[in-house]
């Protein structure tokens, strides 16, 4: 089984090897042996798949000693099918779609080197291999988004990408520094089993070193998973092939939620952190989609719907749901993969025939005309609150009786029936000509949504955390002060309640505004529209260090 | 010949400035690609041999000193557009930190390996400056671009080659500054940090060197690319390099 993965692993890399060798003689019909490659690699990954999934126990492969391990556990296989899976898509649509380039062999080499990078990452069972292969992502990267050697601009956002990686793969390489000393091996099976025997046994600076590595492990995934303030590289890095954009988004991005995976032993002991993600987590969440929602670019604001839905997945780890997280990875993966490989063919489609059903949401959205009668707004109001409310408590109740003992689970809740609600609110404001149609049907869609989330996020937990005690302990970890924990909670409420209101108030007042508070929401909408001005922040920053070589090598006479 | 005058001495080929600045002239003057190619290869082990015979305990400013060095060459690498210049920085910032593991009692014979392998990937991009010379009249970042369209061959070792100088793994300046950051996290982080932020300086510096280069429309002017044997040369070396690497990642980590 070893043999499996490990073949699973390395075909890329043949793969890679064989075209960079094999191009010149026999030309752009070599692509097709990397296809058969990506398709064989997703067969035995799958085969792979199915064997974690009868129950064996997680088997380490080692090359040299503690280093160069392949870990063939349930997190590395599950993944480990879903990159080959999203390659192989990615593969298939390339094979047309960068026809014209002039380097389409080369582009296959770097995808099959990406793809094996990728594996490697998932697989890895020693800080070595795995700092190795997360370093050559983000440098792969670089390479796939900058494939179009003449276009300035995609190389420019290609360096922010690579810049902020490296930016990431810092604190890693610190983190594995710092447990290499403190357990004299590489090896992440034995240093995961040492941490659980003795958790609190080697400080740092004064600091527990699990404390310590949970941080930078958790600054490390930031970076990748486009945390807010290190997120500025993602909503720009469209100028990219799309297959590139759909590999991106569907895979490379959701990389932050891996590794706070990987180390989730660490993270069990190092509570406050897991707390600190969720607060990072909840405000890329709320940024991203703010910044989604005023985008005018179309390609930006699929960017910063990513990053919103990284910020849920980060939070999701930070409530102690961490394969939630992973669930959350995948299905994000394959809405987002299939949203950018789709865009060329309904862009096309659309200049024959937009497609668009002439029902009522295209009579509200197009022709604007909104029904004249309203249900009574109070009523509406209830059900908005109550149903979303039952429909969750119900799902949960079905899956464990004690769910709402552990507080991530309410966090899931809350934002499940702040969905859920938006939802139905966002039906009544449609007016539409048959409301109860079609609150009916968004009530029906909340139920199939919830009833597979509750229980394929539970059939994941099984399968990753099979042990109920550590899940507990997860949870457990990732608890609030109930004070503060009750607070917040009653405070999002009554704001996003309060957002409800107002929002009823503008609709009976035909959206009048005072002066001053015309004036806050441009101010408010300039913020937005210059994206809090991060990017600026940073583009400052690097003229200043940019002058300041400049200016350096003048007086050092370049010498 | 008194130690306080072999660390000064071992300052000039195990670079700190302002001592540098001298290798730096040396690099810049010096026109022959062969002369240029060898004192890349022969400057540091000249370092590693004058160091080796030192034997009192180094003066306390060494570190602060090396620490500096090689900060000062990173920021001043990025604004360079002359690619041998370039390459002369880079390895000052680099070399500056080989005093970090002689100051630990680093054996000779892996300084020696630290060295070479550190100066190699150096070495073909001297090479490479002079083949862009030779083509171009100037091998000067921003001024013709687009190598990826006009010599894609000649392009794509150049990348590899600014890869591999700029400590990616799995070349062998990944490990040694791996195994810096190793040894000296838990009881003098200042150094680990700094490290950190220098490699991040080199892979800022080298994605501007091959944005600078490579990218942009190609040339209509015929220009040579490289010949088909000198690729193979120099993909046998860069692999015996990242062999070298892993192999080296084994002994050292």
């Amino acid at each position: 089984m070893e043999r499996l993965i490990i073949t699973v692993a390395v075909l890329p890399l043949i793969s890679a090897l064989f075209i960079q060798l094999f191009a010149g003689q026999f030309g752009r019909s070599i692509v097709k042996v990397s296809v058969a490659v990506t398709t064989i690699g997703f067969l035995l990954s799958l085969v792979a798949l199915g064997v974690a999934l009868m129950g064996n126990d997680p088997v380490a492969m080692s090359m040299t000693g503690d280093k160069g391990i392949i870990l063939f556990d349930p997190l590395g296989t599950l993944l480990a099918a879903i990159i080959m899976g999203i390659s192989l898509i990615v593969h298939l649509y390339s094979v047309r779609y960068m026809a014209e380039e002039e380097a389409y062999g080369q582009f296959f080499v770097l995808l099959d080197l990406m793809t094996a990078a990728l594996l490697f990452m998932v697989v890895a069972g020693d800080l070595i291999t795995l700092v190795i292969s997360w370093y050559l992502v983000g440098v792969l990267l670089y390479f796939l988004l900058g494939q179009d050697t003449r276009s300035q601009t995609a190389y420019r956002f290609a360096f922010w990408t690579l810049i902020t990686y490296r930016v990431g793969d810092l604190p890693l390489i610190l983190a594995a520094a710092l447990l290499f000393n403190a357990y004299d091996t590489w090896s992440l099976t034995t240093i995961f089993a040492e941490i659980s025997a003795n958790p609190y046994t080697h400080q740092i600076f004064g600091l527990p070193l699990t404390e310590v590595v949970a941080v930078l492990i958790g600054l490390a995934a930031f970076a990748r998973s486009a945390q807010f303030l290190l997120h500025t590289w993602l909503p720009y890095t469209m100028d990219g092939p799309t297959p590139v954009s759909a590999l991106m988004h569907a895979g490379i991005v959701n990389a932050g939620g891996f590794l706070i995976n990987r180390f989730a032993p660490v993270f069990v002991h190092s509570g406050d952190v897991l707390n600190w993600i969720f607060i990072v987590g909840l405000i890329t969440a709320i940024f991203g989609s703010l910044l989604m929602l005023t985008q005018n670019d179309i390609k930006k604001a699929l960017g910063y719907s990513t990053m919103g839905q990284m910020g849920f997945m980060i939070m999701e780890c930070g409530i102690g749901a961490f394969s939630l997280a992973i669930y959350h990875m995948f299905a994000h993966g394959v809405f987002k993969g299939t949203m950018f490989l789709s865009a060329g063919g309904v862009i096309n489609d659309a200049r024959h025939d937009d497609g668009i059903p002439k029902d009522e949401l295209y009579t509200f959205a197009v022709e604007k005309q909104p029904n004249k009668a309203r249900q009574p707004w109070l009523l509406m109001a209830a059900i908005t609150l109550v149903v979303p409310l039952v429909i969750l408590v119900l799902a949960h109740l079905l899956i464990a009786q004690d769910y709402f003992q552990k507080q991530g689970a309410v966090v899931l809740l809350f934002f499940g029936w702040v969905t859920g609600a938006q939802l139905i609110f966002a039906t009544y404001r449609m007016r539409s000509q048959n409301i109860w149609r079609l609150v009916g049907l968004s009530v029906l869609s909340l139920v199939v949504v919830v009833l597979g989330y509750v229980f394929i996020s539970h059939a994941f937990d099984l399968f990753l955390y099979p042990d109920e005690a550590f899940r507990a302990q997860l949870y457990a970890a990732a608890s609030f002060d109930l004070l503060r924990f009750d607070v917040l909670v009653v405070v999002t409420t009554l704001i996003i309640v309060f957002g409800w209101l107002m929002t009823y108030y503008s609709e009976q007042n035909g959206y009048r505004r005072t002066q001053s508070s015309r004036r806050l929401w441009l101010n408010f909408y300039a913020l937005i529209s210059r994206e809090f001005y991060v990017s600026d922040i940073y583009t400052r920053l690097t003229r200043t260090i940019l002058a300041l070589s400049g200016r350096l090598n003048v007086w050092l006479r370049w010498l | 010949m008194s130690d306080t005058l072999l660390v000064i001495l071992a300052g000039i080929f195990l670079p700190l400035f302002p001592m540098s600045m001298l290798f730096n002239a040396v690099i810049d003057k010096t026109t022959n690609a062969l002369a240029r190619s060898i004192i890349i290869v022969v400057w540091p082990l000249c370092g590693v041999v004058i160091v080796s015979n030192i034997t009192v305990a180094q003066p306390i400013w060494l570190v602060p000193l090396v620490l500096f060095t090689s900060t000062l060459y990173a920021v001043r690498i990025l604004t360079l557009r002359d690619v041998t210049q370039w390459t002369g920085f880079l390895a000052t910032s680099l070399w500056a930190l080989l005093w970090i593991p002689v100051l630990q009692g680093t054996s000779a014979e892996l300084l020696y390996s630290y060295a070479v392998s550190m100066a190699l990937p150096l070495m073909l991009l001297v090479t490479l400056s002079t083949g862009l010379q030779k083509r171009f009249g100037a091998a000067y970042t921003d001024l013709y671009g687009g190598l990826a369209r006009t010599i894609p061959r000649f392009s794509g070792v150049l990348v590899v080659v600014v890869v591999a100088a700029v400590a990616t793994p799995v070349f062998p300046s990944f490990f040694i500054l791996f195994d810096i950051v190793v040894e000296t996290i838990a009881t003098e982080p200042a150094i680990s940090s700094v490290l950190l932020l220098n490699w991040l300086l080199w892979s800022w510096a080298g994605a501007r060197l091959i944005q600078g280069l490579i990218v942009g429309r190609a040339s209509q002017v015929k220009i040579l690319d490289m010949a088909k044997p000198t690729v193979g040369l120099y993909a046998i070396v860069l692999l015996g390099l990242a062999a070298g690497g892993l192999y080296m990642s084994g002994e050292i980590l």
